[in-house]
């Protein structure tokens, strides 16, 4: 996060925003695709990716295969179309949460200050100080798992990033004297928070929603890797991974497939991000 | 052309002041972007300096001042231009090498910026920075340094011990002063100031102003002050040249300006300025705001807002002339209009008798013993308590205009945000018309209803106190949702808008569309939508143009009168309350130290403390009497 923040920075001394952008475009579309595949994965696949067939087991790409088969003879392009689904919804649904409670504990301290503030820091501080992946893992392997707990999980040890950040830029605004002069008019808290904090904020909140969404997808990927979150039958790419491993001299492909839908989709959301946030932080004209 | 001829002429006279010129400007120009499409910032302006003479830049914000002195040391942000000639003691400074300027920048010229609060390092004691300034000379060995830089302090007032001391531990003029000697160091032989004074009280700013002047003489050094404010500039520079809209209007000896004005600009600048002396009838402004450069390309730029204006102002750019000894203007008809504009001074010359004071007797807000310390927590150390209010009382009566004066510290503001309940004080009381609000948080939610639509404020700062995500329609909308008994926001908030001036149309605008007086004029729509009884006013005007200042005053003004709303005025500007109240009172450290009715106390002063700050208003400023004083340097630390 720290870093999506430098990068943001440089970007904006570059000013960048002259350029066409041809990367945000890009990164967009990735989205875009990986969107349209998480609700219809399965109806694009060109093969059932539920269809065995023992014959081909573990076949490298070919013979309508467009990148080969696994042990059970499964199309692995199938496999991993249909696979969007398991593993990108949790990771946006954490994301989405990150972003409603975050912004609104985090401006809330902000916003209140003294107890309030006191009670949301020390919060942001103890989840912090817990080394999260461990946690989850012990927690997921002791109540035995199930995909909407990983979700659950990781949204609260993903949520002191959201909080800070929010916190942080709530704090410049709410020492501004339209905060203020909101109060003075008797406008509640809660409508001085969303209607005049919130929209101020935006760019921060924006980059920090697309950044969990990245984390929470490579903690998903890897806690699928290591057998937690998704169903064993559910083809996530996490798990795609860890299958192939065994397998990488016979179908390489099967492993380095979903690797790449990571790393893609992770990209393209960190530098969407940077993107919004250096575009709304111009755009917003401070003065 | 015209600029050369004129230039040319004023050699002969100029030179009389030292025998040199440090410093020719010749047709400047500014550009920001590439040549065709580019703005114009700053066009044809032409100016000479002789050797130990003053001069004041005057005009409002976008008037191309200050990128005309960054033109001269080189220093324009990226992305702008300048064209044009700038010789300074035979060195060609356009487009100058980096090798030329390190020769130049520092050790011949020298540039005092505006902020004292940003401009030094915070890591760095205040002796660090003179170092760094000064000559680097192998033969001094560190005693000398010292003593050098110790000398260096002196010669801004300041104590030796000053130079261990880091920023943090410094009053804003004590950095001012930290800032000039470091600017100093080079023993430079032109200083140009950029607005020194203006982020400063005015007790510093007085203090400030005279050092610079002293030091000035002292050294024969030319000196260039930026400032927006031609009583400042009055006070220190021996001519003042005045620019609007990256134009030069007119340039005068200081002296002759201040009654004799060259320009209908410079007089509708000079009358904008409320005097201190006595209560003027009517505030005049100039009607609008300063056009971009680019917009006035053939015509006179000021013929817009001129009251005078005549079809051959628009025909073409009027030439800057020589109108008398040392004088040049670019006013087509001076010749005709000399009068007229010299008689609109007496607008502000007659002392009107301020308006009678209220009955005293039903007073809508009484303050009893109001007391607040601030406590800041420190992660090593003894916390620090801060007495900002120390038993205050006081009263408005209904329609009365109290004003509340003070430096920055003293109390001013906590009293405002305290009848707000945005601070709650730690004793005393606050009744509004009754209620007892000195703990809004106790109050019930109907009571703390009634409170906040008893007392509204308008804010100091106008770039912050509207929301700028939101469109002006939709911040004045929220307070008439919250006021409830609105049929049709759309035509209230128009109204309002007309109330303060404003076109209907600006509903649709966002606040970075707006003028900083424009914002005020929406902050104030926003405080009267509510229609409370008690105004509190921070500081309103303090960060606007002398123009911009005289509309949202006397437009204050208008509203109290027919709302017949109580005010509490604060400021720290004199001449700002000898217009706008009726009493005033005078803070120091959280107390009480004077008040009365305005005449009274600012005629006859009876605190000292009054009296100091009444002696530094500038305007007032005359000869070297207070830079003897000691009182003035220590008070800050």
């Amino acid at each position: 996060m720290i870093a999506a923040n430098v990068t943001a920075e440089l970007g904006g001394r570059r000013g960048a925003r002259r350029r066409i952008p041809v990367l945000p475009l890009l990164c967009g579309l990735v989205l875009l695709v990986v969107l349209v595949c998480v609700f219809g994965g399965t109806a694009l696949a060109p093969d059932d990716p539920t269809a065995q067939n023992p014959l081909l087991s573990v076949s490298p790409p070919g013979g309508g295969h467009l990148l080969g088969t696994d042990q059970l003879g499964h199309d692995v392009f199938s496999l991993l179309l249909a696979g969007t689904f398991p593993s990108v919804v949790g990771p946006l649904a954490v994301a989405l949460g990150c972003l409603g409670i975050g912004a609104a504990l985090g401006m809330s301290g902000a916003y209140f200050g003294g107890v309030t503030d006191t009670i949301v820091n020390r919060f942001t501080d103890l989840v912090y100080a817990l080394p999260a992946l461990l946690i989850a893992i012990v927690v997921l392997g002791v109540v035995g798992g199930g995909y909407w707990l990983t979700a659950g999980v990781l949204l609260f040890l993903s949520l002191p990033y959201e909080i800070r950040l929010c916190r942080s830029a709530a704090l410049v605004q709410v020492r501004l004297h339209y905060v203020d002069a909101a109060r003075t008019i008797g406008i509640s808290p809660a409508r001085s928070l969303f209607r005049h904090v919130l929209p101020n904020i935006m760019p921060t909140v924006i980059a920090t929603f697309l950044l969990d969404f990245v984390n929470a997808l490579i903690s998903f990927a890897a806690l699928s890797y290591l057998g937690f979150g998704v169903q064993p039958s559910s083809p996530s790419w996490g798990r795609m991974l860890s299958q192939g491993q065994s397998l990488i001299t016979q179908n390489p492909w099967l492993s380095i497939a979903p690797a790449v839908l990571i790393i893609i989709t992770g990209a393209s959301a960190t530098l969407l991000g940077d993107w919004a946030y250096e575009r709304l932080t111009a755009a917003g004209g401070t003065r | 052309m015209t600029n050369f001829t004129t230039s040319t002429q004023l050699d002969e006279t100029e030179r009389a002041v030292d025998g040199a010129t440090i410093l020719t400007v010749n047709a400047l120009r500014v550009t920001a972007g590439a040549a065709p499409g580019g703005r114009t910032l700053v066009s044809e302006v032409s100016f000479q300096l002789g050797r130990g003479e003053t001069l004041g830049v005057v005009g409002e914000s976008g008037s191309g001042k200050s990128l005309t002195a960054k033109a001269v040391v080189g220093l324009l942000p990226g992305g702008l231009r300048a064209q044009g000639s700038i010789d300074f003691a035979g060195h060609q400074l356009i487009d100058a090498t980096h090798r030329t300027w390190r020769t130049l920048r520092g050790p011949r010229i020298s540039l005092l910026l505006q902020d004292p609060f940003t401009m030094l390092n915070p890591l760095q004691t205040a002796g660090t920075h003179l170092a760094e300034s000064l000559r680097r000379d192998k033969s001094l060995d560190r005693g000398a340094r010292r003593a050098e830089i110790a000398r260096r302090l002196g010669e801004v007032g300041l104590a030796p011990e000053v130079a261990d001391q880091y920023p943090f531990q410094l009053s804003g003029g004590m950095r001012q002063r930290v800032a000039l000697a470091a600017a100093l160091a080079r023993d430079p032989e032109l200083l140009i100031a950029d607005e020194p004074t203006t982020a400063l009280d005015v007790t510093t700013q007085a203090e400030v102003l005279q050092l610079l002047k002293d030091i000035q003489r002292r050294r024969g050094m030319s000196l260039m002050l930026i400032t927006h404010d031609l009583r400042v500039a009055f006070s220190i520079c021996d001519r003042v040249q005045v620019m609007y809209a990256g134009l030069l209007m007119e340039q005068s000896p200081a002296a002759v300006l201040a009654t004799d004005p060259g320009h209908p600009y410079s007089a509708g600048l000079l009358i904008a300025d409320p005097p201190v002396t006595h209560y003027v009838a009517e505030l005049t402004a100039i009607p609008g705001s300063v056009p971009h450069a680019e917009d006035v390309v053939d015509t006179c730029a000021f013929a817009a807002r001129c009251s005078w204006v005549k079809p051959e102002c628009t025909a073409a750019k009027p030439p800057l002339v020589s109108v008398g000894p040392s004088r040049t203007s670019a006013c087509l008809r001076l010749d005709e209009i000399r009068e007229e504009l010299r008689s609109t001074l007496d607008r502000i010359d007659d002392p009107a008798p301020p308006p009678a004071l209220p009955a005293a007797d039903n007073a809508v807000v009484t303050v009893t013993e109001l007391r607040k310390t601030f406590h800041t927590r420190r992660l090593v150390g003894k916390a620090r308590h801060t007495m900002a209010l120390d038993g205050v009382n006081l009263q408005i009566a209904h329609g009365e205009s109290v004003g509340v004066v003070g430096e920055t510290g003293s109390g001013k503001t906590t009293i405002a945000r305290s009848l707000l309940g945005l601070v709650t004080p730690d004793s005393g009381q606050i009744s509004l018309d009754g209620m007892d609000v000195s703990n809004y948080r106790r109050l019930s939610r109907l009571t703390r209803r009634e409170a906040r639509r008893f007392v509204q404020m308008v804010f100091q700062d106008p770039y912050t106190s509207l929301n700028p995500s939101l469109s002006i329609g939709t911040t004045l909308r929220e307070v008439l949702s919250v006021r409830g008994d609105v049929t049709d926001p759309g035509e209230e908030v128009a109204s309002l808008l007309g109330r303060v001036g404003l076109p209907a149309s600006y509903a649709q605008r966002r606040p970075a569309t707006l003028s900083g007086g424009e914002r005020q004029r929406v902050a104030i729509a926003r405080a009267i939508a509510l229609r409370p009884r008690l105004l509190v006013c921070d500081e309103p005007v303090a960060a606007l143009d002398v123009s911009a200042q005289a509309q949202v005053l006397e437009l204050l003004r208008d509203i109290r009168r027919s709302d017949e709303l109580s005010t509490l005025f604060i400021t720290h500007d004199l001449s700002v309350v000898r217009q706008m109240t009726d009493r005033i009172i005078v803070l120091y450290h959280g107390q009480i130290v004077e008040a009365g009715d305005t005449a009274t106390v600012l005629d006859n002063p009876q605190h000292t403390y009054t009296q100091r700050l009444l002696k530094a208003a500038p305007g007032v400023l005359s000869g070297a009497d207070h830079a003897a004083d000691p009182a003035w340097g220590e008070g800050e630390a």
